[in-house]
């Protein structure tokens, strides 16, 4: 038990920084609230108790980084188990007599697990560390070219880890060894406290009064320092673990596809920080700052100054330094304090930085949001403008005429049904790249073959059908999505159809996902899943094996986006192909970096290496690959550019799901078509 | 201080272009149509100028097919007043598209006017000195670069060959824009929808233009195509085109 002077002391200390950590947690919410709308209340209590057992069972971290992710589940259990510890703790201080050592069962068994989720505590700090301190990882490392906030520049992630980890070791060491005092003053070592037991035989010589004082320094750096630390919480990025299952409970519940509409259409997107949807805002202070998610970005990894990582940090620091400013409506822009134009413009959309966060962070719909409002100033790289004033004018990306729409039908011998003019089952919706990108026609002609084969009956719409708008509302133009949607979904109202096929995951997307917002609601297959279908219900017969070693590309806005992951391994295998996963897949996959986008601007300067080049690498560090395989048609386009490229042309060939179906099925060729129709007549 | 543009449209060259009946002309029945690109420059070195000091723009067009969208545009774009000019010829040549819009700016007290130097659907690439002339402006063609100082204008033109040269022109003028300062900026599509609801278009008629001395097309083909050319990779490829042509 403390002295009388001891616990005035504590409960003094207890009101003064509880005082001080009040005001912090305060400005936090009124910081947090000055975001812009996001409903994210529906299901609240569903909503926390899932983010308890997720944060419970440590399911989020597990993600990525096994070892790592197993050091801090130790760190995490044990310091869930010491809210006990603590309170334990309080009443030993205040209550005469009170203590566990040599109490019942339920006393034995509280020591047992406050002795090992200790050692768990101060084994896992130990490890991050060295890891932080001795082993540096290159992955807590940001390229020289992306912007970050000064007190970032001079170590404070590090500083801020540094006390972290002292404090963690002085809190939990501490109530360790005060323990060990305690069993050396009751005289025995006690089972249920082994290594506490271990440490206590090393004191077993000391005085009595020695002991004492042992007792009430341990005491005081245990639950004193906890104290003290309260008000630096707010600061700290260890605030994380307050804030994390907050924001895991928060977290999107509306499809992944599916961007959020727009709040204040006449200052659309985020120009300063307070702009972004509330949940945008307090994600800063979920974030630990691990870096996983630039581990995981192309344009990271490409050498381009976007860091989603280094996105977050900045919006914390910046919080940090000027949180009363912001507050009184003085902000300065994101493009100043978080994130460079330049790296606005370098992400993919590709999903991966949202998949891999523990915390439940989105930094791509920040980067999003930033470039709806840059688009809507007019803020954007010429070759952009450019794309999108030709999707305007003529419904593609291309600057084609739309007229040209159907030009790779030319030399198919199929006559393709119109549904403007006929009824048809499957509505095929071809976009933009399977129509007009010249690497893409030929796929496109397959896969009329072997709809044509099989059976289907479908159609196209011709030269009405306009870009699905997908990758339009991920570049920032809101309102040219809008239109592009509004008119094809006015062209899809006049055709006689039942359900929607198409080829590209990035139009699959947009009609699964953003149509129906927009008033637009359809069954769309991809074709993936559609041919599976057609396989198993045996409209498509698979004649002969299709013998060789091939990985697959998981297309971003088929796999990460709308969870497509296992029909086109399936399909692949029934053609039978020996299927080798690349280390990177399903909903690891590496973006080949043309979403959002990119595919329309130029690489950046600082380019290292193309995303796809690197993609391309990892497929042949598979070692006799043959075939590398896509079911997207940007897919197609940037990885039979990457072979050439990246120097691996006849060495790895890239193809679509649909030319091994179109083996498998072995049809008769063109030319063998014609030789029966004339024997025939 | 006040500059004019005059927006034109012109046929959009992706699509493939068809001739009338007679033979002498466009088909425009079925074209698609854009604005012309020199004239997008015209209105953004408008921009500039105003987002570089103070002054109202306006622009101008003759009432056509999709004309309200070009002009919104502008209005998107940070153009502060859009007029229409009804009544009169969308397709009109430079002769006549010069009177109807001499009648329409010389009550709107100009201090500037600002043309596109030229458009694809012209012939001559005259609009700014015919424009000029009727204005009673003097006018300089083929602008690369535009200063505005005290009732001056600095301007720079381009010569073929490379030259340049610097004129200082008194105010009002018109001006022939060969490209503006910065690539003509983009109109989201979302403002200029907002613009559609909040703003409107002043309508204005065209008025006599008179008798219209100018040239007329007899006779419009489509280019006639050649053979083509052959990428020829060796020596030996050389000879045998050679001696196939009957050459050596």
């Amino acid at each position: 038990m403390l002295s009388f002077e001891e616990q005035m002391a504590f409960i003094f200390l207890v009101i003064i920084c509880g005082i001080i950590a009040a005001g912090g947690f305060y400005r936090i919410y009124k910081i947090v609230s000055s975001g812009r709308e996001d409903y994210r209340f529906d299901n609240i209590v569903g909503r926390f108790v899932k983010a308890l057992v997720d944060v419970g069972l440590q399911r989020p971290i597990f993600k990525a980084r096994p070892l790592a992710s197993t050091f801090h589940a130790m760190i995490f259990f044990g310091f869930s188990f010491y809210i006990l510890v603590n309170v334990n703790d309080i009443l030993e201080a205040y209550v005469d007599g009170w203590t566990t050592i040599g109490g019942g069962p339920v006393a034995n068994a509280f020591n047992l697990f406050s002795d090992i989720f200790s050692v768990f505590v101060l084994v896992g700090m130990i490890f991050f560390l060295i890891r932080r301190f001795i082993g540096k990882p290159k992955v807590f490392e940001f390229n020289k070219n992306v912007l970050l906030n000064p007190a970032v520049q001079q170590g404070g992630i590090k500083r801020d880890s540094l006390i972290v980890g002292i404090f963690i070791l002085i809190h939990v060491g501490s109530r360790w060894l005060g323990t060990a005092f305690h069993l050396v003053e009751h005289g025995h070592s006690d089972l249920s406290m082994p290594t506490a037991s271990l440490v206590a035989s090393m004191f077993s010589g000391m005085s009595p009064e020695a002991v004492e004082t042992g007792i009430h320094v341990t005491w005081w750096l245990a639950m004193g320092l906890i104290v003290v630390f309260l008000p630096y919480f707010p600061y700290s990025k260890h605030i994380h673990l307050m804030i994390a299952p907050i924001n895991l409970a928060f977290e999107r519940r509306t499809p992944r596809g599916m961007m959020d509409k727009e709040t204040n259409p006449n200052e659309p997107g985020a120009k300063v920080l307070t702009d972004l949807p509330w949940k945008q805002v307090l994600d800063s202070y979920a974030c630990i700052m691990c870096t996983r998610c630039h581990e995981v970005c192309p344009a990271h990894n490409s050498g381009t100054p976007l860091s989603p990582s280094a996105l977050v940090i900045n919006k914390r620091y910046y919080i940090n330094q000027e949180g009363s400013e912001i507050v009184a409506g003085h902000e300065k822009p994101l493009l100043e304090t978080a994130i460079k134009e330049d790296a606005v413009w370098s992400c993919t959309t590709c999903m991966a930085c949202v998949e891999v966060c523990p915390v439940g962070n989105e930094p791509m719909a920040d980067i999003l949001q930033i470039r709806r409002r840059m688009v809507f100033e007019a803020q954007m790289p010429d070759e952009l403008a450019e794309v999108l004033r030709n999707l305007d004018e003529q419904g593609n990306s291309f600057g084609e005429s739309a007229r040209k729409r159907t030009r790779w039908t030319k030399g198919l011998d199929i006559e393709l049904k119109d549904p403007t003019k006929e009824p048809v089952k499957y509505l095929w919706y071809v976009g933009d790249f399977a129509s007009y990108n010249q690497n893409c026609q030929d796929t496109t002609r397959k896969v009329a073959r072997v709809l044509h084969a099989a059976g289907v009956d479908f159609g196209i719409v011709m030269k009405g059908e306009k870009s699905a708008g997908n990758d339009v509302r991920r570049a920032g133009e809101e309102g040219l999505f809008e239109a592009l949607a509004e008119d094809n979904i006015q062209l899809l109202e006049k055709c006689q159809f039942e359900e929607i096929i198409t080829t590209d995951p990035h139009t699959f997307n947009a009609i699964k996902n953003e149509y129906p917002a927009m008033g637009g609601h359809y069954k769309v297959h991809h074709y993936s899943t559609f041919l599976l279908d057609l396989i198993k219900n045996g409209q498509i017969e698979l004649k002969k094996k299709v013998n060789a070693r091939v990985t697959y590309h998981d297309p971003c806005y088929l796999g990460r986006y709308n969870g497509v992951f296992d029909a086109p391994r399936e399909l692949m295998k029934l053609c039978g192909v020996e299927l080798v996963e690349m280390p990177r897949n399903k909903s690891n996959s590496f973006c080949c970096g043309a979403g959002g986008g990119r595919i329309w601007m130029k690489d950046h300067d600082d380019m290292t290496q193309r995303p796809s080049e690197n993609r391309i690498e990892e497929a042949m560090s598979l070692g006799d690959i043959k075939y590398f395989t896509v079911a997207c048609p940007k897919d197609m386009t940037m990885y039979s550019d990457a072979v050439k490229t990246s120097g691996n042309e006849g060495k790895l060939e890239v193809m679509d799901i649909i030319d091994y179906v179109l083996e498998a099925m072995d049809l008769p060729t063109e030319a063998e078509n014609k030789e029966e129709e004339s024997a025939e007549a | 201080m006040k500059i004019v543009v005059p927006l034109k449209q012109v046929p959009d060259l992706v699509e493939d272009l068809e001739l009338n009946d007679e033979g002498t002309g466009l088909d425009y029945e079925y074209l698609k149509m854009k604005l012309n690109e020199w004239d997008d420059h015209a209105l953004e070195e408008a921009l500039q100028i105003k987002e570089g000091g103070s002054a109202e723009v306006i622009a101008v067009a003759v009432d056509g097919e999709d004309v309200d969208k070009m002009l919104y545009t502008a209005l998107a774009k940070g153009a502060d007043k859009a007029v229409k000019i009804t009544g009169a010829n969308p397709y009109a040549d430079n002769q006549e598209l010069a009177r109807v819009l001499a009648n329409a700016i010389s009550g709107m007290g100009a201090d500037l006017v600002l043309v596109g130097v030229q458009s694809a659907g012209d012939r001559d690439g005259w609009l700014a000195p015919i424009l000029a002339t009727h204005l009673n402006m003097p006018t300089v063609s083929v602008v690369t670069g535009l200063e505005v100082n005290d009732g001056t204008a600095t301007v720079h033109k381009e010569y073929s060959g490379g030259i340049m040269a610097e004129f200082d022109v008194a105010l009002p003028a018109v001006i022939g824009v060969q490209a503006a300062r910065q690539t003509p900026r983009y109109a989201p599509v979302s403002k200029v929808r907002q613009i559609q609801q909040s703003a409107s278009i002043e309508e204005m008629a065209a008025g006599d233009v008179g008798d219209v001395v100018t040239s007329t097309v007899e006779e419009m083909r489509h280019p006639e195509k050649s053979g083509g050319a052959r990428i020829l990779s060796s020596v030996d490829e050389i000879v045998e085109v050679l001696k196939e042509k009957g050459v050596v």
